[in-house]
């Protein structure tokens, strides 16, 4: 899963991206409207946490602009908690909104939230047979048994599962799991799905030649 | 007891002073109806004491309504009617043509009696009523009279006796009413007549005396209490109102359509109070508004980087990075909170300020070196053009006042820009120009720029500046007797001058 955040306080931004990739997010980062426009813009990302009061171009700019182009959740994050910068907000197409100063463990839920809601699901837990997938946990369980995964193959599982019954290609896999710091190398990937197989089963995860992966 | 309610004092009061009023008319009214009565009554009597008296003794000197009595039955020579014989029992004969003056078919019955000078009665009608032949009724005569006086013309002195008396006052017994006259000769004349009709009649006048005067008491009372509601009604209006307001909503307002009167006016008065105390109050929300935003920030910053930190085990250095963080957060709440509480004591007055003569042109190359840094980071030069100016004030407040213009002319300025200051004295006033080679402010916020928590950029949020700096300096300066302005041109710069009183 990866996720964009748009944030102009430097300390902020630096530990709530820390905290979402401890969390197993893949996170870009931008300190300005314009910069988190064009990311934005430039990539599928499963969520987006935006703030309202930014350099530049302001957060609402930034949505309204974005909205004509992209259905990406966002999150936004404001200082104000008036009932019309709330109804401006959703009204102008953000998904949900936190207001300062916020639990981190609020943030974490109201996106797993957007980003299940983005996918069409309405609970946490995805059932694929015998594996069940708890979102909210980041539990991965097969015949009931809770299976221990790394961040990197959970959030595999999950976007697989997210899509399940899609062909998801490998550039949608990389763009998910890896962020800008990453090196992409390629054969990560393989590395990745191999070893959820491993503990899976081998079926769990087709592989669509030339196309990408896929859960059934 | 005095009823607190102004309503119900203005009600006893008017229902009083109507009630005295109503009295007074009313019981004049009766008064005058009763001597009308009377008076007509009395003259009747008196018309028929001279009959009698005519027919006894023939007519008066002048007046020849009556038909003297026979000259032979008083021999005596002399003015008619004196020196005769005394009369006795039986003497006396109403004349034929006068009997209707005394027919008992009129509603009065009038009567008349004649006594003698020792009470021995020598004539009376037929149609007396029988109390009064009682010997003592002349008793009952003086004693029914309220005026002792009256007793004297009854028993008159000798030498009254001479001439003839004036007629005595008519009074009244029970249903009656008499009239006397005392003949020289001693004789007296009584003359009465039933006063019942005038009584039913007087009565009945009492009675719907009353009746219209409590008719108008009630009308008064039921229109003065419509009158009194109706012009009390703006106050319950006003009261109720008030009541909304103290419970908080502050956009109520008296509804103030009798305007001209006088409550009218008060209801006016109030509501522009109302309306000043509402925009009071909104700037007062707002800046509370403002300024729990402005900690909204740096507390996030402090809760993620601290919920961060805390989710694992961390190594030295991270956790450095944490409280480092966190430090520079609670460093901008103190900062915030500073500027804060400087605002609300310059609101409240309650700012302090040393007063004491020092030299402004040191304190300004003072201020200048103090920001040198900064403008080195930024490529800005600075220069100075300051003669020294003595004014009286508050160095470090005012040091704070030049710092602030300083910072904001090397923040707000273009890279490699300039910053001049120029300090000269105008009509006695020290007079301090910053300006600046930046983008300038456009003319919409040029207003709002000595506002709180205004920001030329409004998202500026991570610069650590909250928008309090020129809101203080203008309190202080202001505080100072003195004002500031700003004058921009965009893409131009800006220039900020504050005006001082100088010490002459």
């Amino acid at each position: 899963m990866r996720i964009l955040i748009v944030e102009d306080e430097p300390d902020l931004l630096a530990s709530l991206a820390q905290a979402l990739r401890e969390e197993g997010y893949a996170v870009d980062t931008a300190d300005n409207g314009d910069d988190g426009l064009f990311n934005a813009e430039g990539t599928d990302y499963a969520a987006i946490v935006l703030d309202v009061m930014l350099p530049g171009m302001d957060g609402w700019e930034v949505l309204k602009r974005l909205r004509k182009t992209k259905k990406t959740p966002v999150l936004m994050l404001t200082a104000r908690d008036q009932t019309r910068d709330r109804v401006k907000g959703l009204d102008t197409g953000a998904d949900d909104y936190v207001v300062k100063p916020f639990d981190l463990e609020e943030v974490f839920a109201r996106l797993r939230s957007i980003i299940r809601r983005s996918a069409n699901k309405s609970t946490n837990v995805i059932a694929l047979g015998d594996v069940k997938v708890d979102t909210a946990a980041r539990l991965v369980s097969l015949k009931d048994k809770p299976v221990e995964l790394t961040a990197r193959e959970f959030s595999l599982v999950e976007f697989l599962a997210l899509h399940r019954g899609e062909v998801v290609t490998r550039t949608q896999l990389y763009e998910h799991l890896f962020d800008e710091n990453d090196t992409t190398m390629s054969n990560l990937l393989d590395v990745h799905v191999s070893n959820v197989r491993k503990k899976l089963g081998a079926e769990f995860i087709a592989t669509r030649r030339g196309h990408g992966y896929c859960i059934e | 007891m005095i009823p607190k309610s102004i309503k119900w004092r203005l009600q006893l009061w008017y229902g009083l002073i109507l009630v005295v009023v109503l009295a007074g008319f009313g019981g004049t009214a009766y008064q005058l109806e009763r001597n009308r009565q009377f008076r007509r009554i009395d003259d009747e009597l008196h018309k028929r004491i001279g009959i009698i008296g005519n027919a006894l003794h023939g007519p008066p000197p002048r007046g020849q309504r009556f038909n003297p009595p026979p000259r032979d039955d008083f021999p005596d020579d002399g003015p008619p009617g004196r020196n005769r014989r005394p009369l006795r029992p039986g003497d006396f004969h109403l004349p034929e043509q006068d009997e209707h003056f005394f027919d008992a078919s009129d509603p009065n019955q009038f009567y008349f009696r004649i006594t003698g000078r020792d009470g021995v009665e020598l004539a009376s009608s037929t149609n007396q009523p029988n109390k009064l032949t009682e010997p003592d009724s002349q008793v009952s005569y003086s004693q029914s009279s309220h005026h002792p006086n009256q007793f004297a013309p009854i028993f008159p002195a000798p030498e009254q006796s001479q001439t003839k008396t004036k007629p005595q006052p008519a009074v009244n017994f029970g249903d009656y009413r008499e009239n006397i006259e005392i003949l020289p000769s001693g004789e007296m004349i009584w003359v009465g007549c039933s006063i019942a009709p005038e009584l039913k009649e007087l009565r009945r006048a009492k009675l719907s005396l009353l009746g219209i005067g409590g008719l108008i008491l009630i009308f008064g009372l039921l229109g003065g209490w419509w009158l009194v509601s109706r012009s009390l009604r703006p106050i319950s209006e006003i009261s109720s109102t008030a009541v909304k307001i103290s419970a908080g909503d502050l956009s109520q307002r008296i509804n103030t359509v009798e305007a001209e009167s006088e409550l009218g006016q008060l209801a006016t008065v109030l509501n522009s109070t109302f309306a000043r105390l509402e925009t009071a109050f909104a700037q007062q929300k707002q800046f509370a508004s403002d300024a729990a935003h402005e900690l909204r920030t740096p507390v996030s910053v402090i809760l993620t980087q601290t919920q961060t930190s805390l989710a694992r085990e961390r190594d030295a250095a991270s956790y450095k990075q944490t409280v480092e963080a966190c430090q520079r957060a609670a460093q901008r709440m103190r900062k915030l909170i500073e500027s804060l509480l400087a605002l609300a004591r310059f609101d409240a007055g309650q700012e302090i300020l040393k007063r004491s003569p020092f030299d402004f042109s040191r304190t300004v190359s003072d201020c200048a070196e103090l920001v040198q840094p900064l403008a080195d980071e930024r490529g800005v030069k600075i220069s100075i053009e300051a003669k020294p100016i003595e004014i009286i004030g508050d160095s470090e407040r005012l040091a704070q006042v030049v710092t602030n213009l300083l910072t904001n002319a090397i923040q707000y300025n273009q890279p490699d820009g300039e910053v001049r200051v120029k300090l000269e004295t105008q009509n006695g006033l020290a007079v301090l120009m910053v300006a600046d080679t930046g983008a300038g402010i456009a003319p919409e916020n040029l207003s709002r720029v000595f506002g709180r928590f205004f920001r030329a950029d409004q998202a500026r949020t991570g610069s650590g500046n909250a928008g309090l700096g020129l809101a203080i300096c203008k309190a202080i300066v202001e505080a100072h007797g003195g004002t500031i302005e700003v004058a921009s041109a965009e893409n131009v710069g800006t220039t900020f001058s504050v005006r001082l009183p100088a010490e002459a």
